[in-house]
């Protein structure tokens, strides 16, 4: 290049890409004392783009984070030997964009819906926002605390503007409600089922791509399959329940709507039984039919499972790590769990056996308890996000308030990472207990309430803006 | 030659008797052998005249003379004179008096001293050897006189030795086998002799010497005058011998039973000696004169330490040579700064010099002044034994399992409930692990999810909570509150049906229990079933009224005995559920209790006084064992899962290790912490416990027990969790393990609870 003095040391490079913005596949001699931004502003010049778009470099496979020199003397690579740099459009930094506020804590919140935010809390309520912060709808199907909150996609229903909502609680029941958005004035819901199954409070709730099953885990160590059909009569017999709970619970259920009528009783199709201890997370495996579900527990074990049979196929077993949460990435053949010892584990699923403890293939190193994981998922109304590089990436929110953007191919640090709710003085940093990641936004749920965080791509941010 | 001075020898051995006559042999051989027992026999008055005037030793008495004089009777038949005597005492001097007596006979000539006329000295003179008739041996062969050598020495030469002359004396010719075999033929003899070897010939042998080779020869005793049919003498046998022994068969002779003479002489000259005050019977006793000896084994070995060696002397090194290599030579600004120094301060005190040879060095005029200093090191040295000891510290630590090897344990705080600035004093966690139940001085009661932190229910209650304690029944679910002079039990909501009815009919059933036959002091009030809720106490225990609210709950592992311990005297209680009835167990106690606990396995209940931990059987009602465990005020303690190990901890910063099999004393005294200690509490699955202290500090330790009586529990500091902030000198009061994971729960007197997760 001619930009490059000849008294410098240089080194020699081939860039690659696989964003559209490529370079000849031509040597060049890079001054080793480049960074990141004379790396990008090269790309830039050389492909004399309208408008400049900051640009990550991958070297083996690791992002770049000093100068080239700092990289070959840490990694012993001589100055002769060419470099192969693969380069992507880099994550603007996160920006916040609304704080939704909440009396309780939010235990979970849900972007998945356009146009929506639904947030689960821990006064048992769920909100629904629209993208200008106003607050649409409070429907409280259970008079507990509710632990997770998830859409079931109807595929086959036409309208867009009604929506099923499976949501588990710590009352022992999870429940699927209907919300009707079809006046945005006045969005109606109403709670259609609650699903009888565990003995110990629900940790989460996870329906099927398809949206014909329910997954439900519990404290109790068993995860519940249920179908989402709503039957006509009850399915279990009413408990025998004390008077004060009873009372409480038909209160809440008058109060809602006079009409509606009382949710129906549903029992599992499947129990699925293998965890020793409490299952902190069950989700769905990424094909239609939903086949296959992984779930994750106190007892250092991430399970994988054929849903129609009930039976755990294969089993990830870690040596003490109680796993918080898991997520699978888009294309499902890797898991993310989240344990209290400060990590996020990457493991292989095909990889897993069910004989010794499995070696994570990564681990994500955080200074406080990871609680929750996301990853931007491919969703049936934004279906173009799929790139090369939001396959690695994911969010992680943390109890010290932080969330973090990472890179599966650079583990040793976060690419980013943001505070959620400027936290005064006094009472420490507020826990972060749920995100959700789509569209470019990332929903921070919480001790303090829920904050929206825009996160993404830059040609996608320019896209969407 | 030889002969020629014999000759002359005899010739002076002849003229020898006749000047021997006026002068006697000059005192060759003194003439004194018997002189002493002369001088004894002399008679008393020469010893009176020599002896005067001096005092005597008490003489000794020869033993040995006693028995001479009993041998001499023996010998003899009779009492010998005395000439007798002085021959037997001559032959028993030696060849000396053998050769008086020789001189007797005149066989060797006496020597004579004159003057020599030439030197004027005396010299001894031999007198001429008179030639009579039968000196005259010239007509003898000339005997070999070689003397009495080992003739081998002269085997393979051709003389046999040398004469007094130092000539060589050659052997003589022998003929060879033909002559030896003429002889043989011409001489009858010749068979009977054989060669001399002294005297270099042939020898015929005597007819003894024959006889002696033919007895040999035939076997018979060599000696001829050997009788083997000697008749027998009947010396024990026979008649008239029967009693009488061979030995002797004399009379008793007269000296058996009579004095002995010359013993009265002795022992007269002692009486004498002793009138005459020459012998003190008893010489005056002084101090010098006391015994000096003193037994050494008898004292103690003294513990003084050995005498010390004297400072050893620097050894020379390379720059006191008189040649030493170039470096050690100053240079001259060493040279002026050494010079320029006082002489105290000097780090050497000289200068290396370099000399060619060594016959060039000086004398050394430090001499004087070096030894002088060396004396003043000798004895003025600071006598102080150093005894460096040559140990690597890192040996002295005892060989402990890293940390890293027993993972899981907490290591930092996951999460934090704040009570609002109140002191949070008593914390429990459900036996599920999933809620934790906290109490604070406020009055509030928090109930709140282990992992994530958020409070499910809140109590509110008039003054502040003593202890909280979940019960560890699974198949019901509650908690008991120590409030003033109360006990209420609670129930978490949300529970499933099934294990909320149990609850209730634990709590209130809906018939009650028979009252028990003694009328106790605490009562029971229940709300019936059906009007239960989780807001309020299901049940209450009325204590005996009591200025602070009890400060310890504890239940027995099978959760129907719940025992409280208040202030004051009668403070323990002993709550029963299913009969729904209370006791105290103790009638009167000495000292306060401050804790109680239930053994896990067995009936036994453990009661902590202020310095002592007492042990009691409850079923068999008797006292097991008191542990001392040398801390001046208990604070707190806890049993381990398995029944056989208690650990107490202290106000004074101790935490004991009791293994209960083993002894009263305990069996490791951990001082870790910087303040007192408030609480302690083991894991029930996994080998750690924890500390909790005033210091603000959580300590985590590793303790394995193990099954074998023979090994000892190991016991290894993990982790110090800080995190808790001190408030009015007052740290973390409580910490409780979260059954099933190796968390803990720490309550602090900041108002604070933490999560710590592994």
């Amino acid at each position: 290049m001619a930009s490059t003095s000849t008294s410098e040391p240089t080194h020699p490079v081939v860039f690659t890409t696989q964003t559209p913005y490529a370079l000849p596949s031509q040597k060049f001699m890079i001054p080793t004392s480049w960074k990141r931004y004379q790396l990008s502003q090269l790309v830039n010049k050389a492909l004399s783009l309208p408008k400049p778009i900051p640009f990550e470099f991958l070297v083996q496979g690791e992002i770049l984070r000093g100068t080239l020199a700092e990289w070959c003397a840490e990694k012993g690579v001589g100055e002769e030997e060419t470099l192969e740099i693969e380069y992507f459009e880099s994550v603007m930094p996160p920006q916040r964009m609304s704080t939704l506020p909440h009396e309780d804590w939010v235990s979970s919140i849900s972007c998945q819906l356009p146009g929506y935010f639904l947030t689960a809390s821990y006064d048992g309520a769920i909100r629904i926002f629209d993208y200008s912060q106003k607050l649409l709808h409070t429907t409280a199907p259970h008079s507990a605390p509710i632990s997770s909150l998830c859409i079931v996609p109807e595929p086959s229903r036409a309208d867009d503007s009604s929506h099923l909502l499976a949501t588990a609680s710590q009352d022992l029941t999870a429940r699927l409600t209907r919300i009707d958005l079809s006046s945005p004035s006045s969005p109606k819901a109403h709670t259609l089922a609650s699903l009888h199954l565990h003995t110990a409070p629900l940790s989460s709730v996870s329906a099927s791509p398809s949206g014909a099953h329910i997954l439900t885990s519990s404290w109790d160590g068993l995860i519940g399959v249920f179908d989402t059909s709503i039957p006509d009569a009850d399915e279990v017999p009413a408990d025998e329940v004390a008077g004060g709970e009873r009372k409480k619970r038909r209160k809440v259920v008058q109060e809602d709507g006079s009409e509606a009528p009382r949710p129906k009783r549903k029992a599992p199709t499947t129990v699925l039984k293998s965890h020793t201890a409490r299952v902190s997370r069950v989700v769905f495996g990424p094909e239609a039919k939903g086949a296959s579900a992984y779930s994750c527990g106190f007892d250092s074990t991430v399970r994988t499972w054929d849903v129609e049979n009930g039976v755990c196929t294969s089993t990830i077993t870690a040596s003490s790590k109680p796993f918080l949460d898991i997520a699978l990435t888009a294309n499902g053949h890797t898991a993310l769990a989240a344990s209290t010892d400060r990590t996020v584990s990457q493991y292989d699923l095909r990889a897993a056996t069910t004989s010794a403890t499995t070696p994570s293939v990564a681990t994500l190193t955080h200074p406080a308890t990871p609680s929750c994981i996301a990853v931007a998922r491919p969703s049936a109304s934004a279906p173009a996000v799929s790139t090369s590089a939001s396959e690695h990436q994911l969010v992680t929110g943390a109890y010290d308030g932080v969330v973090r953007l990472w890179d599966l191919r650079s583990t040793r640090a976060a690419v980013a990472a943001f505070r959620a709710w400027e936290s005064n003085a006094g009472t420490g940093p507020k826990k972060v207990l749920s995100v959700d990641w789509a569209r470019g936004l990332v929903g921070v749920g919480g001790e303090g309430g829920v904050e929206v965080w825009k996160v993404g791509e830059g040609d996608r941010i320019t896209t969407t803006a | 030659m030889a002969a020629a001075d014999v000759k002359r020898h005899s010739k002076k051995r002849k003229a020898a008797p006749e000047e021997e006559a006026p002068a006697p042999p000059p005192a060759a051989f003194p003439q004194d052998v018997g002189l002493e027992m002369g001088s004894e026999d002399e008679g008393e008055d020469g010893g009176d005249v020599s002896d005067d005037g001096v005092v005597d030793h008490f003489p000794e008495i020869d033993t040995r003379s006693d028995t001479e004089d009993e041998d001499y009777t023996e010998d003899g038949e009779d009492e010998p004179d005395e000439s007798e005597e002085d021959e037997e005492e001559d032959e028993e001097d030696g060849e000396s008096s053998e050769e008086t007596s020789d001189d007797d006979l005149g066989i060797f000539p006496k020597a004579k001293t004159v003057i020599s006329d030439i030197t004027g000295q005396p010299k001894r003179v031999y007198p001429d050897i008179e030639p009579d008739y039968d000196s005259d041996s010239s007509t003898e062969d000339t005997p070999n006189r070689v003397g009495d050598i080992p003739m081998h020495w002269y085997d393979d030469l051709p003389h046999v030795g040398y004469d007094i002359n130092g000539k060589k004396v050659l052997r003589p010719a022998r003929g060879d086998e033909l002559d030896k075999f003429l002889k043989t033929v011409e001489d009858p003899e010749a068979w009977t002799s054989a060669f001399d070897k002294n005297l270099q010939m042939d020898k015929p042998l005597s007819p003894e010497e024959l006889d002696i080779i033919r007895r040999l020869q035939q076997g018979e005793n060599p000696d001829a005058s050997y009788d083997p049919y000697e008749p027998t003498v009947e010396w024990f046998t026979g008649k008239g011998k029967e009693e009488i022994m061979p030995l002797s068969a004399a009379p008793e002779p007269k000296r058996r039973w009579i004095p002995s003479k010359w013993e009265k002489q002795k022992v007269m000259k002692i009486v004498r000696a002793i009138r005459q005050g020459r012998i003190l019977p008893n010489k005056p006793k002084t101090a010098s004169t006391q015994p000096q000896f003193y037994p050494i084994w008898n004292d103690e070995p003294s513990s003084a330490p050995a005498p010390l060696p004297a400072p050893k002397p620097r050894l020379p090194g390379h720059a006191e040579s008189y040649n030493p290599p170039e470096e050690y030579l100053p240079t001259q600004e060493e040279r002026e700064k050494w010079e320029a120094t006082e002489p105290e301060d000097r780090e050497r005190d000289f200068l290396p010099q370099k000399y060619a040879a060594l016959r060039l060095v000086p004398a050394y005029d430090q001499f004087i002044k070096e030894r002088f200093n060396r004396q003043l090191d000798l004895y003025l040295a600071p006598r102080v034994h150093r005894v460096k000891l040559q140990i690597d510290p890192e040996s002295l630590i005892p060989k402990l399992p890293s940390p890293s090897s027993l993972k899981p344990f907490p290591v930092y705080k996951s999460l934090q409930v704040a009570h609002e600035g109140r002191r949070v004093r008593t914390v429990s966690v459900s036996p599920d692990g999933g809620w934790v139940v906290t109490g604070d001085e406020g009055g509030v009661v928090r109930l709140w999810e282990v992992m994530v932190g958020k409070e499910i229910k809140r109590w509110t209650f008039k003054s502040k909570i003593g202890a909280v304690e979940w019960c560890p029944r699974t198949d019901v679910s509650f908690f008991a509150v120590a409030i003033e002079d109360r006990i209420h039990f609670l129930f978490p909501p949300n529970l499933p049906a099934a294990i909320l009815a149990a609850t209730q009919h634990a709590l209130s059933p809906a018939n009650l229990p028979p009252p028990p036959a003694v009328p106790s002091p605490v009562k029971w009030v229940s709300v019936p079933a059906a009007q239960s809720s989780t807001d309020a106490p299901i049940l209450s225990l009325h204590l005996p009224s009591s200025p602070e609210p009890p400060k310890q709950l504890v239940w027995h592992r099978k959760g129907d005995y719940l025992a409280s311990v208040s202030e004051g005297q009668a403070g323990v209680w002993m709550h029963q559920i299913s009969r729904r009835h209370s006791q105290a167990p103790f009638k009167k106690i000495k000292g306060a209790v401050q804790l109680v606990l239930f053994h896990p396995s067995k009936p036994h209940f453990f009661v902590a006084t202020q310095r002592y931990v007492r042990m009691y059987n409850l079923a068999e009602q008797k006292l097991l064992k008191t542990l001392m465990p040398g801390i001046r005020w208990i604070s707190c303690m806890d049993v381990h899962p398995s029944g056989d190990h208690l650990i107490v901890g202290g106000y004074d910063r101790k935490l004991c290790w009791f293994d209960l099999e083993l002894s009263d004393k305990p069996y490791k005294i951990l001082r870790y912490h910087s303040r007192a200690l408030r609480s302690v509490h083991f894991h029930p699955t996994y080998p750690l416990f924890a500390s909790s202290s005033d210091d603000g500090s959580i300590q985590v330790f590793h303790a394995r027990v193990y099954n074998d009586l023979m090994t000892n529990p190991l016991i290894v500091p993990l982790k110090i969790l800080r995190g808790h902030e001190v408030k009015e000198g007052l740290g973390v009061f409580a910490v409780r393990w979260v059954p099933r994971q190796p968390w803990l729960v720490s309550a602090g007197a900041d108002g604070q609870v933490s999560v710590w997760c592994s």
